[in-house]
């Protein structure tokens, strides 16, 4: 497969992290389109890596990093999805109108 | 033959996972979507020459983020509620969005002059080693503040998932 095709399938797994994060009603779903979002981007870079980087150790490292930082913040974000389901019982982001003026 | 196919197949595991996640209403089935779209990223990496990526990310991503996912969902709504209906509206309205976006985006991949490294090079001369040393020598702040940020997020998380249970019981 072409470095085109490595981005176009990037691109349709952005657009599907991205409807999951207008459309899902629950937040744990959110937090699902917003994983997707950020493979879709490692995956472009571990592509451009493969296809036009002299040093192929750069854009390793960055998805290394990618990950990382990934993994912080799931960790958040499931600790603030657990706490307000303790205070509110609820996680559904139409319910969560706290801040609605 | 297989060699050929491997990377259409990778990138039809991606695609299922990612419409099975962002679609699914049952959470359970999203992170199943997201777990199979993971697997298909990975596979992704190994054709791309990076085994070892692939590796932390089976490690990582599979076996550590979704399993969080999982113990989330299950320390919040029941599964036995049923989930909220789709709010049509929303739906359309992210559809039009996702795929404005993508029809916004692909004319520029297309279009855009990359310039291709000819020969594809080969697994070997790509080691561990190399990506050590990089950590290391190069990219060694970032490292480091990677680092203290994941300790920070640990802490962070604990906290606050902490914080509401005296006044919660």
């Amino acid at each position: 497969m072409s470095l085109e095709g490595y981005l176009v399938v990037g691109l349709a797994l952005f657009c599907l992290g991205l409807y999951a994060v207008i459309a899902q009603r629950n937040l744990i779903a959110v937090l699902i389109g917003v994983e997707l979002m950020m493979n879709a981007a490692s995956l472009n870079i571990m592509a451009f890596n493969r296809f036009s980087v002299t040093d192929p150790s750069t854009g390793q490292v960055f998805v290394l990093i990618i990950i990382g930082l990934a993994a912080a913040e799931v960790a958040i974000f499931l600790s603030i999805i657990l706490n307000l389901y303790r205070l509110r019982r609820a996680i559904d982001v139409e319910q969560l109108t706290g801040l609605k003026g | 033959m297989l060699e050929q196919n491997a990377p259409f197949l990778f990138a039809a595991l991606v695609l299922a996972g990612g419409l099975a996640a962002a679609w699914a209403r049952y959470i359970l089935y999203a992170i199943i979507g997201l777990g199979v779209s993971l697997f298909g990223v990975a596979g992704l990496f190994l054709l791309l020459g990076s085994p070892f990526v692939a590796a932390m990310q089976l490690l990582i991503y599979i076996g550590g983020i979704t399993v969080a996912i999982v113990f989330a969902m299950m320390l919040s709504i029941a599964m036995t509620v049923a989930p909220a209906p789709r709010n049509r509206l929303k739906a359309v309205f992210a559809g039009v969005c996702a795929i404005a976006f993508g029809a916004a985006v692909l004319p520029l991949v297309q279009a855009a002059p990359f310039e291709v490294q000819a020969a594809a090079a080969p697994l070997e001369t790509w080691p561990v080693a190399g990506i050590g040393h990089a950590l290391l020598t190069h990219y060694n702040l970032v490292f480091e503040t990677l680092s203290v940020v994941l300790l920070l997020a640990i802490i962070g998380a604990i906290l606050i998932a902490r914080s509401g249970r005296e006044t919660a019981s």
